[in-house]
């Protein structure tokens, strides 16, 4: 059951790419040699625009911590895209809408693995709060709901 | 080795310590008396050390007689130990010695076989090492930061008649996660360390110190005892243009044989001794890397061939096969059955049996939660008071005990107290004489052994991935 969400998941992302974007988006992605989920979730950013360059790391929640993102946020790999840090299974759209409108802030979140995530299967069993965080010690707050 | 000699207790342990190269010669020369009672002392403490290199700055450990690694504890088999450790520390302490079958009280858990050594006081361990062997002690409180900031050492427990070799090597193999200006990084118990690979770092020092050259000479035939001192990190070793023969494994003899596809899997936690014939060219070089990560392979170290001709011209002819420890054998045909199954941590591509039966959580051990469990039940922390068993066994029984691996991540499981006959693994048997108190299981993996319940007490067994027995892969077992 859950195989079938997943490729349903997978066809969704393959067959109804979002409006295409001029030019490829270079992203770099940290992600635990281990974790096989990242790769999917790469594999769903370069259909829908971006060129993953997929770097396997031992210490990777040194590098998100470095990269700013809050402890208690930490997604599954850490994505640098032009000039942003994007944590864990952060729906494209809302990756380009960061992009796109460019706030002042380090990078977005989506903590954990939730179900129903872009690379995960399953179901998703409520919405998505998406994180935007800085290095300047203030609190997370909510960049995106899905 | 550089370290800071202020800290440094006792000169004499020192020499000791640093005299790693142990010819036969000398150790088949060595008086001993071996009714009278081999005195060590050990000091818990803070000190630095040089971990990145000459250039990089020092880095402030935590560590036995203020060395990393603690000094090497080379006694000998049948002949009583005793051990105090003194607490110089800021925070409570043990020491388990790892894979040394012992009376329980000595085992070294806080809580469920001793109190806590508070800072300032000493505790005085006592035991007879019954099998000779590669063996190691490390603490077994705030185990993530007490072993990750240094506190480890070797223990070597000499054979009365060990196989004849030109040099006895021991390698320790500490992994450190170190910060840029080489610090002991923070965030140890970092949710995602728990629920993933555990806190693999960034540095990796043979007995302390970077690993240069190791200069070796032409026709040599070396022991190397390989101790994977490490929190988290996985190895595998490969020795370019040579030929390993294993001979024991978690200090055990087995039937001496080259590794699979010439690959050394050492886990966190376990030892493994190899014999080497160095038959290189005088002059050469020959890497021994380390693969087990994809994608992250490094050179280790390489082997430096000294300008000396060989030393003979021909291998030793001499057998290389250990003599046997005197471990008991399982009753196959009445034994007991027990089976553990290993569950939860990170999904590796959505194929997560979690905690509960959760599938796609938001993490597991998020809010503070553990990230694993045994049979559904997930024992946290170092050790503590009144961790109910999972299973008794009656003294004498034989018990065969399988291991499954419902997660998507490696674990090399630590019994404490017991050496394990490796029957099977996925359904094969597995052929050598195998004995470990270390098995590692690949994800999905099931393991079959068998021991005999022949020491009495509460015994542990747990993840030796520090992160993992930290946030819940661990349990207790009794013996009556
Ligand atoms: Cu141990
Ligand atoms: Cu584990």
């Amino acid at each position: 059951m859950k195989m079938t969400y997943r490729l349903a998941a997978l066809a969704v992302a393959i067959a109804m790419p979002l409006p295409a974007v001029a030019a490829t988006i270079n992203a770099v992605m940290y992600k635990n040699p281990q974790c096989s989920c990242c790769e999917s979730y790469a594999t769903y950013l370069e259909h829908n625009g971006f060129k993953v360059d997929i770097k396997p790391v031992n210490n990777l929640s040194q590098i998100s911590s470095d990269a700013g993102v809050p402890a208690d946020l930490e997604g599954c790999h850490t994505l640098m895209v032009d000039g942003y840090v994007v944590d864990g299974l952060v729906p494209v759209d809302i990756v380009k809408k960061l992009l796109t409108e460019r706030p002042a802030i380090t990078g977005i979140t989506l903590a954990g693995m939730p179900a129903g995530a872009p690379g995960m299967g399953g179901a998703k069993d409520g919405p998505f709060t998406i994180y935007a965080f800085t290095k300047d010690g203030k609190a997370p707050t909510v960049y995106a709901t899905e | 080795m550089e370290l800071d000699f202020k800290y440094l207790v006792s000169r004499r342990r020192l020499l000791r310590a640093g005299a790693c190269l142990v010819s036969t010669a000398v150790m088949g020369s060595r008086l001993s008396l071996a009714s009278e009672v081999d005195e060590h002392e050990l000091n818990a403490t803070h000190g630095r050390a040089s971990l990145a290199g000459a250039d990089a700055p020092w880095t402030p450990v935590w560590a036995y007689d203020g060395m990393v690694p603690g000094p090497t504890l080379r006694v000998q088999q049948g002949r009583p130990v005793r051990i105090s450790v003194v607490n110089a520390l800021d925070e409570s302490t043990t020491v388990h010695w790892h894979g040394i079958r012992l009376p329980n009280a000595m085992d070294g858990v806080p809580g469920l076989t001793q109190a806590p050594i508070k800072p300032g006081e000493s505790f005085t361990y006592e035991f007879t090492p019954p099998d000779a062997g590669t063996f190691w002690y490390h603490p077994h409180a705030d185990s993530l930061q007490q072993i990750g900031r240094g506190l480890a050492g070797a223990l070597v427990v000499e054979e009365a008649d060990p196989i004849v070799v030109d040099r006895d090597l021991l390698w320790t193999l500490q992994d450190w996660r170190l910060t840029k200006d080489g610090q002991i990084a923070p965030g140890f118990g970092s949710m995602m360390d728990a629920a993933m690979s555990g806190r693999v770092g960034n540095i990796v020092t043979i007995n302390g110190a970077p690993p240069g050259d190791q200069t070796v000479r032409a026709g040599e035939r070396v022991r190397l005892r390989l101790v994977n001192a490490a929190l988290a990190r996985m190895m595998a070793l490969r020795f370019e243009g040579h030929r390993p023969i294993i001979v024991a494994i978690d200090g055990q003899p087995c039937e001496p044989r080259e590794p699979q596809g010439g690959r050394i899997v050492l886990a966190p936690a376990m030892r493994i001794d190899v014999v080497l014939d160095l038959q290189g060219d005088p002059g050469s070089r020959h890497a021994v890397t380390d693969d087990f990560y994809d994608g992250l392979a490094y050179t280790l170290t390489s082997f430096v061939y000294s300008s000396e001709p060989p030393l003979r011209a021909n291998p030793l002819d001499a057998p290389v096969r250990l003599p046997a420890n005197p471990l008991p054998i399982p009753n196959l045909a009445d034994a007991v059955r027990q089976e553990i199954v290993l569950q939860g941590g990170m999904m590796g591509g959505g194929k997560l049996k979690g905690v509960g039966g959760m599938v796609g959580m938001a993490m597991p051990g998020m809010n503070g939660g553990p990230a694993w469990a045994i049979n559904g039940m997930s024992m946290t922390g170092d050790g503590h008071a009144g961790m109910a068993p999972l299973f008794t066994l009656q003294r004498g029984a034989s018990c065969r005990l399988t291991m499954r691996n419902e997660t998507a991540w490696w674990h090399p499981m630590h019994i404490h107290g017991f050496s394990l006959s490796l029957l099977a693994r996925n359904g094969e048997s597995v052929p050598h004489g195998q004995w470990q108190d270390t098995v590692l299981l690949a994800p999905k993996d099931t393991l079959e052994c068998a021991f005999v319940a022949d020491n009495p007490g509460d015994w542990m067994l747990h993840c030796h991935v520090t992160d993992h027995q930290m946030a819940g892969l661990m349990t207790v077992f009794r013996v009556t």
